[in-house]
């Protein structure tokens, strides 16, 4: 199921109301639980199977590592949790990629091995409830948590509905607490839990769907060699559509968590006012790129054993992260441009120790900022390296005999659009979304708030999948 | 120490004193540690009073939307060419005994009367043509159905039905559709049919982005404009009923942008032999599979005017599509040229038959059909035959 659908809209007013029922605490969160089944099951039912598999695996695993003494023991428990987890992923999510490429090395070295024809169905949201489990229990091996004393509230943690399949990506710590209280929200908790959905959905449906979808599309899907023009308003989209998918999608998921009277983390925080890549991954995708450094980037050293280790560190981090969205090497890539830029970035801050930008110089590295990660979105969106490289030469003039392809309709709503969010962002950089808003006047509050309902009542239409599902 | 994860137990790593003035923490700020609670505050607004506001106002705006979609002349119930309604028809295929299914692309959908064809033949076809579609992949995929022993008439515009380049796309995600929906997708949809029987705005040719797309006017010389697609063509009703758009019957401006839509759209250069010879051999074999089921296939040639025609017969022959067709599969069939009842019907956008028309030749073609197949009966008592003087002509005039 997804938030912007009609049975999404019928589904989340039966919890509602059956949250607000006098029903005891344990009844409630039955109810949520299996709410949170069939949000998944409407996608796929068989596939629960798997959610229930990572669920069970984990709460064993986490008890055996809680009684366990010897380190031996310990260890063997945790690598039981992250080897049921891992495999599902790579069986799942990496299978195909890693049967091809064991092909392809074999033709290299003169073997013919031709892979049988994949049937494997990527179950939606898999690298998110199999990274939130497995926090679970790396957080009890790190000794930084201990388990949780009901099945039924780690159970909810693993599923509850409004994270499940695009995050944000919840630590067992942020939500088990929650469960172990009764919560119910207040009514200015529901009405300001609808708002964000509101503003979740309109990013959704309307900005990203609606008017950047097919700009993208026409570019990145097409056979024309873009020109110069073409390929940034493309990419430009695409940076405009990605934030919007998924940045919309954990703000409704924050808004749905927030009628039903709990607490989801941020996961965005203004990205593309940036200045620099630390500061863009401290804003982008948070509870990953927190989850990365905690369970990938510290464990192999960080940056606590010298340069050469920590730029490893770094690389092997961002690689991770990028094959994290998907089983492909445009998005190692992706990664890997990530991985530079902040290897890069790290070299020059302490190069230039001392220096403190001015606001000029500050305006200025945030609009470079936000070129790079331009580029490097053009490794995510693309399908092949071949059809990045052609967009990258547009995008640096080299597509000099390209005819035009993009609509002047669609030049001028990306550029409307994307100057509106970066402008957004700019002005917002220092605060969060909940400051901007008590500043706000009531009635241009309530203005923007009519705006962004009425424009997803009349976008209506099928709904597409969120970008993020499929990682 | 640990963090629990229960909460009656010590929670560590209170860092709000670090946090400027309004922000808060995230775990980007909390590197190595368990995360607490996250903490979300309610910004302090009159939210009982907004919320009011926010509600009357979207009613309100959304019900002078739905008046001025009116105006337009999009009705309730409209579902427009949703593949979710194709696929629920389709699976009827397997659950009943199907006499007559109509298969091909949005001649034979919007020039065929079903309340005709019922009264002429006793039953009502399952009506399975896809605007803009091949009528082969579904054709293929009837014939791989065992369930299916009746007859298949399948229409055919011939640069749709043989270029499945341009047209089999649209039939293939249709019938994966059918093959395999999400209880989520599903759900949906029987909630979007309630809907829209109360609402015409629920239309998606109609929707915001579309709308404002094609405010373009040629604004960039060169690149592919907005205004030159397909703003609205068809208008579903139950039953799987599809008409050209009402609106297009008379609104000269509608009707004569999709009069040059089609002129654009149709490629004019002759398809190739292999493509031809290709989807004549993929047309037998599913009409031999069909008939080994015991069902027969019939072809349908629908009228257009004849500046497109021209266009047409230039792309794809009728000798070498056609008359092979037919000559290849063994197969009956009736095409517009060979159908003296249904000469000089009404083409408003030069491609499909006004309403009244389109019952004038279902009328036609089935009456030439029922004897070609054995499949296929008038039954006793089925109303006189209709003429051309019987498509009543809207005020407009059309292309002949």
């Amino acid at each position: 199921m997804i938030f912007n659908s009609l049975i999404f809209v019928v589904f989340f007013a039966i919890v509602l109301f059956l949250h607000a029922m006098p029903f005891s605490w344990r009844a409630k969160k039955i109810n949520l639980l299996i709410a949170s089944y069939i949000f998944y099951a409407a996608w796929n039912p068989p596939f629960v199977i798997l959610l229930w598999l990572s669920t069970v695996v984990d709460w064993f695993a986490a008890r055996g590592l809680a009684q366990a003494d010897e380190p031996w023991k310990r260890r063997a428990w945790m690598m039981l949790s992250v080897v049921v987890s891992l495999g599902l992923l790579c069986y799942f999510k990496y299978g195909h990629f890693l049967i091809e490429n064991f092909a392809h090395l074999a033709s290299l070295a003169g073997f013919q091995y031709r892979p049988p024809q994949s049937s494997i169905v990527l179950p939606i949201g898999i690298s998110f409830y199999t990274f939130a489990t497995m926090s679970y229990t790396l957080d009890i091996y790190l000794r930084r948590a201990k388990p949780a004393r009901s099945f039924l509230d780690y159970a909810l943690f693993v599923t509850f509905f409004p994270h499940l399949v695009a995050g944000p990506i919840m630590r067992p710590t942020e939500l088990v607490p929650q469960f172990e209280v009764p919560h119910k929200a207040t009514a200015d908790q529901l009405r300001f839990g609808l708002a964000l959905m509101t503003l979740g959905l309109f990013e959704k449906a309307v900005l990203a769907d609606g008017f950047l979808g097919p700009v993208v599309e026409q570019i990145y899907d097409g056979k024309a060699i873009p020109g110069f023009i073409d390929s940034w308003v493309a990419t430009l989209a695409f940076s405009g559509q990605i934030f919007c998918d998924f940045a919309g999608y954990s703000i409704a998921a924050i808004g749905a968590a927030l009628c039903l009277g709990f607490a989801l983390s941020d996961n965005f925080r203004f990205p593309y006012a940036a200045v620099g890549f630390t500061d863009f991954w401290r804003r982008w995708h948070i509870t990953l790129s927190a989850w990365l450094r905690d369970y990938v980037y510290i464990p192999l050293g960080g940056s606590r054993h010298g340069n050469v280790r920590t730029y490893f560190s770094l690389m092997a981090t961002m690689l991770i992260g990028g094959l994290w969205h998907g089983a492909s090497w445009t998005f190692v890539a992706w990664g890997g441009l990530h991985g530079l830029y902040l290897a890069i970035e790290r070299m020059l801050r302490k190069q230039f120790s001392g220096y403190r930008p001015g606001r000029a110089a500050a305006a200025a590295l945030g609009l470079l900022t936000f070129l790079l990660v331009n580029i490097a979105w053009v490794f995510f969106r693309a399908k092949t390296f071949h059809q990045a490289i052609l967009i990258l030469g547009g995008m640096f003039g080299r597509n000099t005999h390209a005819q035009p392809e993009l609509a002047g309709v669609y030049l001028l709503t990306t550029t409307v659009i994307i100057g509106g969010l970066v402008l957004a962002h700019c002005s917002m950089r220092n605060q969060t979304l909940e400051a901007a808003i008590a500043r706000a006047h009531p009635a241009a509050l309530t203005a923007l708030w009519t705006i962004m309902a009425f424009a997803v009542v009349i976008q209506h239409g099928e709904s597409n999948g969120f970008i993020y599902f499929q990682f | 120490m640990a963090s629990s994860i229960s909460s009656s137990e010590e929670i560590v790593h209170d860092t709000r004193h670090a946090v400027p003035s309004g922000l808060r923490l995230t775990a980007a700020d909390r590197p190595g540690m368990a995360q607490p609670v996250p903490e979300r505050d309610i910004p302090q607004q009159p939210w009982r009073g907004m919320a009011l506001a926010v509600t009357v106002l979207v009613l309100l705006l959304t019900s002078l939307w739905e008046w001025k979609m009116r105006t337009l002349e999009l009705v309730p119930g409209d579902l427009g060419g949703s593949f979710d309604r194709w696929a629920e028809l389709r699976r009827q295929v397997d659950k009943h005994n199907v006499p007559v299914v109509i298969l091909g692309d949005s001649r034979i959908l919007f020039d065929s009367d079903l309340d005709r064809a019922t009264q002429l033949i006793g039953v009502r076809p399952l009506q399975l043509a896809i605007a803009g579609g091949s009528g082969l992949p579904v054709l293929e995929d009837i014939a791989d159905d065992p369930h299916f022993h009746g007859l298949a008439i399948v229409g055919m515009a011939e640069t749709a039905y043989f270029d499945l380049q341009l047209a089999g796309a649209r039939p293939e995600k249709a019938i994966a559709l059918s093959r395999w929906e999400s209880p989520s997708k599903r759900g949906s949809f029987l909630i979007h049919r309630v809907l829209s029987h109360g609402l015409a705005m629920l239309d998606d040719d109609y929707k915001l982005s579309t709308l404002v797309f094609r405010l373009d006017h040629n604004w960039r010389p060169g690149a592919s404009d907005r205004r030159n697609a397909i703003w609205k063509g068809e208008e579903t009703g139950a039953d799987g009923q599809t008409w050209l758009w009402r609106r297009l019957e008379h609104d000269r401006r509608l009707s004569e942008h999709m009069h040059n839509v089609w002129l654009h759209f149709f490629p004019s250069q002759p398809l190739d032999g292999q493509t031809i010879s290709a989807v004549l051999v993929r047309t037998k074999v599913a009409v031999d599979k069909i008939r080994a089921h015991g069902g027969d296939v019939v072809f349908v040639r629908p009228s257009s005017a004849p500046d497109l025609r021209a266009i047409e017969d230039k792309h794809v022959p009728r000798a070498r599509a056609w008359d092979a067709i037919l000559a290849y599969a063994h197969s009956n069939g009736v095409h517009i040229d060979d159908l003296p009842a249904a000469q000089n019907l009404t083409l408003p956008e030069a491609s499909h038959l006004s309403r009244a028309c389109a019952t004038v030749f279902t009328d036609a073609y089935l009456r030439n059909l029922a004897g070609k197949t054995p499949l296929l009966h008038l039954q006793p008592g089925a109303p006189p035959a209709l003429s051309t003087r019987n498509c009543v002509r809207p005020s407009l005039g059309g292309l002949h």
